[in-house]
């Protein structure tokens, strides 16, 4: 075979291919894409469930933040109270979409879920301290990049 | 004093300024991959793996040490043969930490975990974690491969396993990379089971890099016949060697040995020759300090074939 026949899989002619395929694929998806569909979902369906940790003090820049993935999504928040671990128990099995409260970096629960940056003017937190964040279903990349790009 | 073979000198010398560039090299793609590692499982296997590289280097470089050290009271043949030990324990090691990761990564695949790479903040600008993974990544295989391609050339001049591997491994280290950019955009299209596949295929690539070294340290460890470099057949040089002495002296029986980088030759039933031969005629156009002792021993001499 000649020069010819292998010039397909030239590293030149591979990298170039692969960065059209993925930048073809960039312009027709959301991405990062969540594996299990949470922002497809809620455009869908316009609502996004947010479990509402009881006791857990509001904060302006949550609902914020809330308010604008909201209105970006064309969605309505339907909020739905409950205890920490039973929220964030629901939040793995991907019955809820996002659960707000005041959560530790420190928290036994970080690898379970992931818990976003805290939310507000504060960027000195400790690993200890209690501060209003979001926390999501692990995985759903793309919904987190969405959220959380909206809090910054 | 320094025992080491004039002609070879100026090449260990080299290899050593080599192995401490590569700690340092290697040590700015750990630290790259490990800032920016998140929730990835293909990115922790890769920077394990990459600081599993340094196991090789860190081996050349203490054995370089002891190397050219005199012979002691408590170890009279010297210390050429340190390499071979602390290869085996490296080799040891490689292949725990393979099996160790192989583990972890299936199991990550069976629990179908899906793993997190969130966005991070970057001199005010928010970029996804998984591009600054990528070029980690990209790091990751940029440096080890121009490493080992300088060094390859240098273990084969001094036929040094250690050397040889280090360089070996390096060179093969850009399938790590490629494996884990293909896990991070595999996350990137949402698809999470790339990233867990990615680590399994690097744990594997681990493995088999353990495996194969300790087949090359137990064939030294065992006094077996001297081997290529890059394989476990008997190396020419060696076969070469074997049928000028055979020529020489039919009537005994020729074995050769390896220790360290050197060939040690026996010859069994001959009584030791008035006249030897010149060492560079012994070893025809091969580098003559490779035989570093021939020994003979007469037909009414003690031994046992099997001990040597």
């Amino acid at each position: 075979m000649g020069i010819k026949g292998n010039a397909f899989l030239r590293p030149a002619g591979t990298i170039a291919s692969a960065a059209i395929l993925i930048a073809a694929l960039a312009a027709c998806a959301e991405l990062p894409r969540d594996p299990d569909g949470t922002t497809e979902r809620v455009r869908r369906t316009h609502e996004i469930v947010l479990g509402d940790i009881a006791g857990a003090p509001r904060s302006p820049e949550a609902e914020r933040v809330l308010d604008r993935v909201a209105a970006r999504l064309g969605a309505r928040v339907t909020r739905t109270e409950g205890h920490g671990e039973e929220l964030l128990n629901r939040l793995e099995k991907g019955k809820v979409d996002l659960v707000y409260g005041h959560f530790a970096e420190a928290s036994p629960w970080a690898g379970k879920v992931h818990f976003g940056s805290p939310l507000g003017w504060r960027t000195d937190v400790g690993k200890e301290e209690h501060v209003p964040r979001f926390a999501f279903r692990n995985g759903e990349n793309g919904w987190i990049a969405l959220v959380e790009g909206e809090a910054r | 004093m320094n025992r080491l073979p004039a002609s070879i000198r100026e090449d260990f010398a080299r290899a050593r300024r080599l192995e401490w560039q590569t700690l340092f090299w290697m040590s700015t793609v750990v630290a790259a991959m490990f800032f920016t590692m998140g929730g990835s499982q293909a990115m922790r296997s890769a920077l394990i793996e990459d600081v599993l590289s340094l196991v090789p280097a860190v081996t050349f470089l203490i054995a370089a040490r002891f190397e050219p050290q005199d012979p002691t009271e408590k170890y009279p043949f010297g210390f050429v043969r340190v390499n071979s030990l602390a290869f085996l324990v490296a080799a040891v090691a490689l292949t725990a930490v393979g099996g160790f990761l192989m583990y972890e990564s299936a199991m990550t695949l069976i629990m179908a975990e899906h793993p997190t790479v969130a966005p991070v903040e970057v001199f005010g600008h928010t970029v996804w974690l998984g591009w600054l993974m990528i070029a980690a990544l990209g790091w990751s295989v940029v440096v080890p491969m121009w490493l080992g391609r300088i060094k390859l050339p240098v273990a084969e001049r001094l036929r040094d396993k250690v050397l040889h591997t280090d360089a070996l491994m390096q060179k093969a280290d850009w399938q790590t990379g490629l494996a884990g950019i293909v896990g991070i955009l595999g996350i990137y299209f949402g698809y999470w089971w790339a990233d867990s596949a990615a680590a399994l295929f690097i744990a594997f690539s681990i493995l088999r890099d353990g495996l194969s070294n300790m087949g090359i340290a137990a064939a030294e460890l065992l006094d077996g016949a001297p081997r290529e470099l890059d394989s476990s057949n008997i190396s020419a040089e060696a076969q070469r060697l074997q049928a000028r002495l055979e020529e020489l002296w039919p009537q005994g029986e020729v074995r050769l040995r390896e220790s360290g980088r050197y060939i040690v030759g026996t010859i069994e039933g001959v009584h030791p020759p008035a006249d030897l031969p010149k060492l560079d005629d012994l070893m025809g156009d091969d580098p003559a300090w490779r035989l570093a002792r021939l020994s003979f021993s007469p037909p009414e001499a003690l031994r046992r074939e099997d001990v040597g």
